[in-house]
């Protein structure tokens, strides 16, 4: 019998270590699948989770060990919302456009750079909670 | 701790110099994708074929690594395409703007068939 969430949340928090975002990727992921989600949104929502958490952990948390980036997720029946929370040992919101890849082959800039975009493109919604307290909090979004 | 293993070998297929990728592409895959492209070029490679394969996960940094490999190419004159990526990763690559600079195929056969066309129109 499958069984039907109409509300449900799920918290889970990891090192500031690469690697483990994979792990938190795949438990979001089955969350997704079991609360009825495409699998080509789950697709989308993995790449969008492993970019936040690198994000987190390297930019937030600047790889620092003993520190950890903390996840939300809150489904309310019509959207899952994710909250990608580091102990912020560094401001990142990003407020430049980032480059594009015709760019950075022209070496206008670093290669890296891309996890944001990804966000923004696969997510519904995606951005920084401007009043996060004790370190950045990037949230996005997925609607059914 | 967490480091993923990736498979990276190389081999030719009818002038075609193949690197085949096994596994995730992530900052850890750099060194190992560098040397074998490195190596394609010292032998001389024209077309190199970028061949995915069971890759479950390629992030930010490893599409970096990729766009590094593109702007090789570029200097060097040469061609690069790419086969193997899953519908999700196919759809990576147009969102970042890498499908301008290498072709995108199903598979490796799908990519042969596409060269030998092409030679056969130049």
């Amino acid at each position: 019998m499958k069984t039907t969430y109409h509300s449900a949340s799920m918290e889970l928090s990891i090192p500031s270590e690469l690697g483990y975002e994979i792990i938190a990727r795949d438990a979001v992921a089955v969350f997704a699948l079991r609360l009825g989600f495409s699998p080509e949104r789950v697709e989308d929502l993995k790449t969008a989770l492993s970019e936040a958490c690198i994000n987190a952990i390297e930019h937030g948390n600047l790889l620092t060990p003993g520190l950890r980036v903390h996840i939300a997720c809150i489904y309310d029946h019509e959207r899952l919302i994710i909250q990608i929370h580091d102990q912020g040992l560094k401001r990142y919101a990003c407020t430049t456009t980032p480059l594009t890849t015709a760019e950075k082959i022209a070496g206008l800039g670093s290669m890296r750079g891309m996890g944001l975009l990804l966000i923004e493109q696969l997510m519904d919604e995606a951005g920084f909670l401007p009043d996060a307290q004790d370190g950045n909090c990037f949230r996005f979004t997925l609607y059914r | 701790m967490l480091e993923d293993e990736l498979n990276v070998s190389i081999r030719q297929r009818e002038g075609v110099s193949i690197i085949d990728l096994m596994g995730d592409v992530t900052t850890f895959a750099e060194e190992k994708i560098n040397d074998a492209y490195r190596q394609v070029t010292e032998q001389g490679a024209r077309t190199v074929l970028l061949n995915f394969r069971q890759n479950d996960y390629i992030n930010s940094a490893g599409i970096a690594i990729l766009i590094g490999i593109v702007t090789e190419v570029n200097r060097n004159n040469q061609k690069l395409a790419v086969s193997g990526l899953s519908q999700h990763f196919q759809k990576i690559f147009r969102m970042v703007g890498l499908a301008q600079y290498a072709e995108i195929y199903q598979d490796e056969d799908e990519a042969f068939q596409a060269f030998k066309s092409a030679l056969a129109e130049s």
